[in-house]
């Protein structure tokens, strides 16, 4: 098809009025006059093709008035719609939803992209006033109507895209409007698709526009230029003036961008799916309806039309990637938010369509059984489509359109009323002191903004300035300034809802199961649920999957207020605070990636241990929560092997102090639950205590390595000693790796001194005069506070040495000058409060039991370290002498089996004196009350030795 | 007239282009207006080709077209306007261009300090002719306000929160009412306002909490904030404008290079960014760092080369401005500006080159000065 306009064209006259025009007045005409009437061409063309083109613009209600009254008029028997063609099976799911919702495709397993560039997802916006939704209620609700999406597929949104398919870095950020307010970042980091994406494509257009348009953002633009002049519009004015405005953006993009290549390659494959489409079912072409946006339809493709200049397009085949399908809720402020809208535009739009629909002027079309008001009241769809009207004749209707100024609505003056007398009463409940005169004066306001605007009638933009300008003064004193409240007053954001039949398997399932707690899970606001479990047993199963729900849904979806749940720690009542419904996205999302929460956590679990970046720690967490969450002995055996994969495979000891915090407690939950330790227990420790051996020396002597880590090292080797030797380890590998340690920090050499005395290799009495040599060398003392923190470090891996520490903190608080002392204060507070759980009760109960519980004894007091040699302790010895008896007595015959015991238990048998003054009675305390009373006595000693009775 | 007057109001300097549009304006025009609503934001805004007049207004106030519509239309209704904003974000000089598109008279001023009086807001006595004559109108000195009162004109009030509140409530029965009663006089003692009397006040919003309005004085007035400049488009506009017309009151023939303006500009804004991230007032500069400020150090820069320099604008005298006109406070503001040629501006001069490197010595010679 020829650029030119064929001579019978009806736009023959306007062609070469606005040839004249840009002959006259433009600094270069030829460009201008090219622009102009290549507009003028491009109309011809779209108008001229056998198969009805509709353009559309998004979020527009005029382009769904259009549609709804096309709809009925012609009844077409198929609709091609420009939006993915593998979305297809999710249409019909709409009429059990709340509108506005998401079509989403998810991916997360990729395969033909590049590496990392997943999870993909895709979000394609449906709002009940657009003309894709008219068409597509129309078409599933109408026997004999076919609705066949023709454009290309979602795979090949990414295929198309270089940021996906190339190189990683240069992909946008996603997940970037996360942080937005609360309904705008319902759609996470998905891409955005829309039908009838039209808006300049370079920004100083779009400026420029906005400038002579006398406006601030481009939806006011397209609400007064192009919305409110069309809303009332015949078809063919409609049609031709939006193919207009698709045919000046897309002129006057620039050239050579990549975006133009997609759209174009984009035209290609809807064309050719069509034609392939009507090929294959015969369909008279007079008999469809393509709707595209606006821009597509001013396409100049080779490719375009039914019977086209070349069929030379070759569809891509699509990557073995697997893709996901579900509907997500959606929001108007999250729309406006994916596609760069001004806040309030897509709800100002919804307001305007019911406004047009309740006027009676169009019956639209709605899915049978959509939830959700109506607009209007809506027309019956079932009947067949019988009567297919054809194009009617094109006649020139753009120079008609273009020579005269828009014709408005006349005032609505009701309406205005209205929103004064509202905003008023709205602003007054959010804490203005706002009155009656307020309203008068936004009224007033309203309609000569409107008038210095040229509009006849005040837009809502102009009430929004209107009313800012009336009622804000300096302060906000609520929340909302008087701009949300407009935005609130004129349809505020509203959040969709995707029904119970349109969810995936999973969801469903999660609403099946939590049934019982008798709450209604849809409502966006968040609910408390009280539970006894003791009472009312069966709400056990409903408390799991909370707790599972609350490990893999966002914060804040579930969250529990009392109850905890931990390893052999569970609650027998628990309280929660659900919102689920406000968290549908998320629990639709998670339908992606399994059928059941038992699936998907599973999955999670394998993918956070077998994750490249995991250590043992992370291994160990999978293993915690899989005991906690899953009860899946399996799977904790597998995650625990790994673990202990993972250990052997460390480099690093970083992690060291969360991997023996996380063991020894899972360590005392096998201990206290079951008759012996599992296979990969087992292995952990004799793998970790091999690791942390070989380890322990370049960690004692690298700089880089910190006391906590080497704490921790120690803490596992020491404190699992036993176990490990039990396991078959030996101690002379734990002894040579001490020997091996050199360092020269003072705080690990006083970690490195601990874990000797520990061993035995260093008595108390040596670790003491070191200490003591310390303090009183005068180049040391400033370093002896480092030397202090290494011995509280060595309170978790060595405990038997607070008795020591509190000795060797009490003398460094007492001798240290206070220029040593006090700049190492907030050091070891800081120390002692990051460890509260673990050093600080060992500290405070050994220091009970050494320090005077009362203030007046503290005078007399001498610590048990500062008494003279010899004086005896408080506590009596165990070599003093016992009284002889017949335990002694036994005992002492037979010493062999207590020395062995004592030697066992690594003590000296030494055996105390018997009292060897035999005449003395055995136990004086009887021979004193047998002298006092011998009545009793003497009676049995007379009754022993008479004669028996019997005798 | 504008040539013997050190500054002229806008209604004497644009007196021609008023004149003009009025005879063009053929739009209603509210009350006593001289100039339709569409035709003041024009004025102001200046005109488009789209327009269709036959000569070019150039654009006299820099900002959102929606404030100028917004003030407009305050102006044309009921209430009383107050602008609210930062200093040096246009205020005044935008109330000064509404009068006089209005009214021809942008001169009916009140300046609010802490010693204005009623006396200001309404009228006071001319004593000697009290003492003459009595108390009669002839006595009487009205006030700006009254005066507008009586033109049908619009009467200005700056700063507004720099009065005490007391005084401010005066303006209450004046916003309401419309008229002034002298209960001094016997007769003839109420001067009503004539149609198309409002007041613009302007209030700098660094002065919240000084002298709050009154709760009944905020119900009379709509409230226009003014925001501070953010793009530097308009920035680079505001600036140019400005230095233009200085530079013809000076009458001195000198060339801005665009490459200077541009540093100044970049330097500004480096020192905001600087100034947002600091924790205390110790760490910033004393200064606003105003659109107005940027204007009197390219002046004074200006004024330095003409009358002590070679006649053109150097990169090094501009540096000197800039640190002259920012060192308030020793050591604060130089160590601050010290930190700022170090760290900003000496990278900068090493990879863009040019201009900047005389900036860079410009700026280290000045501050060793003042160190």
């Amino acid at each position: 098809m020829s650029g030119a306009t064929t001579t019978t064209s009806p736009f023959r006259a306007l062609r070469d009025q606005l040839d004249a025009a840009a002959q006259a007045f433009a600094d270069a005409p030829d460009a201008v006059s090219e622009i102009l009437s290549g507009m003028v061409d491009d109309v011809d063309r779209a108008l001229a093709e056998r198969l009805e083109i509709f353009p559309v613009c998004h979020h527009s209600p005029a382009s769904a008035l259009a549609m709804a009254r096309r709809l009925r008029e012609k009844r077409p028997k198929v609709v091609y719609l420009e939006l993915c063609e593998d979305l297809r099976d999710l249409l019909p799911e709409l009429r059990n939803c709340r509108l506005p919702v998401a079509l989403q495709a998810f991916a997360s397993d990729l395969d033909g992209f590049s590496p990392g560039a997943g999870p993909l997802s895709v979000v394609a916006p449906i709002t009940e006033a657009s003309a894709e939704y008219q068409a597509i209620a129309y078409a599933l609700d109408t026997p004999g109507v076919e609705l066949v999406l023709v454009d290309r597929s979602v795979d090949h949104v990414f295929q198309w895209d270089p940021a996906y398919s190339g190189d990683p870095d240069e992909r946008p950020a996603e997940g970037a409007g996360d942080d937005d307010g609360d309904g705008a970042a319902m759609h996470g980091g998905a891409v955005g698709i829309e039908i009838g994406d039209l808006r300049p494509r370079f920004a100083e257009l779009e400026e420029h526009l906005l400038h002579h348009g006398k406006v601030r953002h481009w939806s006011e633009w397209w609400d007064q230029y192009v919305e409110q002049p069309l809303a009332g519009a015949d078809y063919d004015t409609y049609r031709q003036v939006m193919v207009m405005i698709g045919s000046l953006f897309r002129r006057l993009s620039p050239a050579r961008a990549e975006r133009i290549a997609v759209d174009e390659d984009r035209e290609r494959y809807m064309w050719t799916r069509i034609r392939e489409h009507l090929a294959a079912t015969g369909t008279d072409p007079a008999e469809g309806m393509y709707v595209c946006g606006a821009f597509h339809a001013a396409s100049r493709v080779e490719e375009f039309g039914v019977q086209p200049r070349s069929e030379g397009f070759e569809i891509t085949p699509r990557t073995a990637t697997t893709w996901l399908y579900g509907l997500i809720p959606s929001s108007h402020a999250a729309i406006e938010a994916q596609f760069g809208l001004a806040g309030g535009s897509v709800s100002i739009s919804a307001a305007t369509w019911r406004k047009h629909v309740s006027a009676g002027g169009v019956a639209p079309f709605r899915l049978k059984g959509q939830k959700g008001t109506p607009a209007g009241k809506a027309g019956r769809n079932s009947r067949a489509a019988a009567a297919t009207v054809g194009p009617a004749p094109v006649a020139d209707r753009l120079s008609g359109f273009l020579a005269s100024p828009p014709t408005m609505d006349p005032l609505d003056e009701a309406e205005l009323l209205g929103w004064c007398v509202d905003i008023v009463r709205l602003a007054r409940r959010n804490g203005y002191p706002a009155s009656t005169a307020d309203a008068i004066a936004v009224y007033e306001t309203s309609v000569l903004l409107a008038g210095m605007r040229n509009r006849a009638r005040p837009t809502p933009y102009d009430f929004q300035d209107a009313a800012v300008t009336c009622i804000e003064k300096d302060t906000v004193p609520g929340r909302r300034d008087v701009r949300r409240l407009c935005e609130i007053l004129l349809g505020g954001d509203r959040i969709g809802e995707v029904g119970y039949d349109a969810l995936p398997p999973l969801a469903r399932d999660v609403y099946d199961r939590l049934e019982a707690l008798g709450v209604d899970l849809k409502k966006r606001r968040v609910q408390r649920v009280l539970m006894d479990l003791r009472e009312q047993p069966e709400l056990e199963p409903c408390s799991r999957l909370l707790w599972r729900l609350r490990r893999l849904l966002p914060q804040g979806a579930v969250r529990p207020i009392t109850g905890a749940l931990g390893l052999g720690e569970r609650s027998i009542q628990e309280s929660w605070d659900l919102s689920i419904g406000h968290h549908q996205r998320a629990l639709i999302e998670l339908g992606y990636e399994g059928v059941t929460v038992e699936q998907v956590l599973e999955q999670r679990l394998r993918a956070a241990a077998w994750d490249p970046k995991a250590g043992a720690a992370a291994a160990l967490e999978a293993v915690e929560e899989s005991i906690l969450l899953l009860d899946n002995r399996r799977l904790t055996d597998e995650l625990g092997r790994r673990a202990v994969e993972l250990l052997a495979a460390e480099r690093a000891v970083d992690d060291a102090p969360e991997v023996l915090r996380r063991f020894r407690r899972l360590l005392g939950h096998y201990r206290a639950t079951e008759p012996r330790l599992p296979a990969w227990c087992a292995s952990f420790v004799t793998t970790g205590f091999a690791h942390y051996c070989t380890m322990l020396p370049t960690s004692f002597a690298t700089e880089e390595t910190g006391i906590r880590q080497v704490a921790a090292m120690l803490g596992f080797l020491l404190t699992l000693e036993n176990t490990a030797l039990a396991l078959g380890c030996e101690r002379t590998q734990l002894e040579l790796a001490v020997k091996q340690s050199h360092p020269e920090e003072p705080a690990k050499v006083a970690l490195l001194w601990a874990a000797q005395t520990r061993l035995g290799v260093l008595s108390r009495a040596e670790l003491r005069a070191r200490c003591a040599e310390l303090l009183g060398n005068p180049l040391v003392v400033p370093a002896f506070p480092h030397y202090l923190s290494g011995f509280v470090q060595a309170l978790s891996p060595v405990p038997g040495l607070a008795p020591f520490v509190v000795e060797v903190m009490s003398d460094a608080f007492a001798r240290l000058p206070d220029r040593v002392l006090l700049p190492w204060l907030p050091m070891l507070i800081t120390t002692l409060r990051e460890h509260a759980r673990e050093m600080v009760p060992v500290l405070l109960r050994e220091a009970g039991r050494t320090f005077p519980a009362r203030l007046p004894e503290l005078d007399a007091w001498t610590p048990p370290w500062a008494r003279p040699e010899g004086e005896p302790a408080v506590a009596a010895s165990p070599a003093v002498a016992v009284p002889a008896g017949p335990l002694t007595d036994l005992l002492t015959a037979h010493p062999a089996s207590s020395d062995a015991v004592a030697r066992l238990l690594g003590v000296e048998p030494v055996w105390p004196a018997v009292e060897a003054d035999v005449s003395a009675p055995a136990h004086p305390e009887a021979a004193a009350l047998l002298e006092r009373h011998p009545a009793p006595a003497a009676a049995l000693a007379a009754l022993l030795a008479a004669p028996p009775l019997g005798a | 007239m504008s040539d013997e007057m050190l500054r002229a109001t806008a209604e004497v300097k644009y007196a021609d282009e008023l004149e003009y549009l009025e005879s063009v304006d053929d739009a209603p025009k509210p009350f006593s207006w001289r100039l339709s609503p569409k035709m003041v934001r024009l004025f102001i805004l200046g005109s488009e080709p789209s327009d269709g007049l036959d000569r070019e207004i150039p654009q006299k106030w820099f900002g959102d077209r929606t404030f100028v519509e917004r003030s407009i239309v305050t102006l044309a209704s009921d209430r009383g306007l107050l602008l609210i904003g930062d200093p040096g974000t246009g205020k005044s000089w935008l109330a000064e261009l509404l009068s006089a598109a209005i009214c021809r008279d942008s001169t009916l001023v009140v300046q609010g300090t802490a010693g204005t009086t009623e006396d200001h807001i309404k009228y006071s006595w001319n004593v000697s002719m009290v003492i003459a004559k009595g108390q009669t109108r002839e006595s009487m000195i009205p006030s700006p306000i009254m005066t507008a009162m009586e033109k049908g004109a619009i009467g200005r009030f700056e700063e507004l929160t720099r009065s005490t509140s007391d005084v401010q409530d005066a303006l209450i029965s004046i916003l309401s009412e419309k008229y002034v009663s002298i209960p001094e006089l016997d007769d003839d003692n109420i001067v009503y306002a004539k149609p198309g009397f409002s007041i613009i006040a302007t209030a700098n919003s660094r002065d919240k909490g000084v002298n709050d309005l009154s709760a009944a004085l905020k119900r009379r007035f709509n409230f226009v904030r003014i925001p501070v400049v953010t793009s530097r488009r308009s920035e680079a506009e505001i600036v140019r404008f400005r230095t233009t017309e200085l530079l013809r009151r000076h009458r001195i023939e000198l060339d801005v290079p665009p490459t200077l303006l541009d540093i100044l500009l970049q330097s500004f804004g480096d020192l905001r960014t600087a100034a947002a991230s600091a924790k205390s007032d110790d760490e910033k500069l004393e200064s606003a760092l105003s659109t107005a400020e940027q204007i009197g150090v390219l002046e004074d820069a200006i004024l330095h080369s003409h009358f002590f320099g070679d006649r053109t604008l150097r990169a090094q005298t501009l540096a000197g401005s800039l640190v002259g006109s920012l060192a308030r406070r020793n050591p604060e503001d130089l160590s601050i500006l010290n930190k700022f040629w170090h760290g900003v501006v000496e990278p900068r001069s090493k990879s863009d080159g040019g201009e900047w490197t005389d900036f860079l010595e410009g700026g280290k010679q000045a501050i060793e000065s003042l160190s």
